[in-house]
């Protein structure tokens, strides 16, 4: 006579219908979501529902480019005389989209003969900075460090 | 040809542009860094106090060296 099947262990061997994701896929899932967040400043932390952090970094990224521009700071292109100048493209594209926006809306270049367009230079590079931080703190929290 | 006129144009001096500097950067370290709002308006404050009191002293350190 054959002995009962016992009907626990099955439970086991079945797939979940809300599978957990693997390490692996919860890796590429902060990658995914550091590179929203440095394409559009605050899309990392909105993505994760996170929206008062979303809304802080989209509002002080974005305040520091117009601020920049307005003021006429020197927006850096590719197109770099020296290493500081490299340095100062590599700060600069860290804002993702918004880059594109300084130049936009500096139509007219910059001016950094007088003291305005050197602290506007610096706001748009401190955008670029502080949005590469928010995007690194996006990927933290998206990998369930604390953050 | 004349040089194009620029969009818009934002005077500030320098204790402006720092006041607003720090101010900005300020809010954005208490969100990111703390969790409770509480938390979160204290390092703010904190940190723009130390914005500028470093600021004020720097420039304070290099006036020697201005004239």
């Amino acid at each position: 006579m054959d002995e009962p099947v016992k009907d626990a262990p099955q439970t086991e061997s079945l797939p979940s219908p809300v599978a957990a994701p693997s390490e692996e896929g919860r890796a590429l899932m902060a990658l995914a979501i550091c590179a929203a967040g440095w394409a559009v400043p605050g899309l990392g932390h909105a993505l994760q529902k996170m929206w008062g952090r979303a809304l802080a970094v989209f509002l002080a990224v974005g305040a520091l480019v117009i601020l920049g521009a307005g003021m006429r700071g020197n927006v850096f292109t590719s197109r770099g005389e020296d290493a500081f100048a490299t340095l100062g493209y590599f700060a600069d594209l860290g804002s993702g989209s918004f880059y594109f926006l300084a130049r936009a809306a500096e139509s007219a270049g910059p001016d950094v003969s007088h003291s305005t367009g050197d602290y506007g230079t610096r706001f748009i590079a401190t955008a670029g900075v502080l949005n590469l931080l928010a995007a690194l703190h996006a990927y933290e929290a998206a990998r369930g460090r604390k953050a | 040809m004349p040089a194009p006129t620029p969009v818009m144009h934002v005077p500030f001096t320098h204790l402006q542009s720092m006041l607003l500097f720090a101010l900005i950067i300020s809010l954005a370290f208490g969100t990111l860094g703390r969790r409770r709002p509480a938390d979160r308006i204290r390092y703010a404050a904190w940190s723009f106090l130390l914005f500028m009191l470093v600021g004020i002293a720097i420039g304070w350190a290099m006036y020697p060296f201005s004239r």
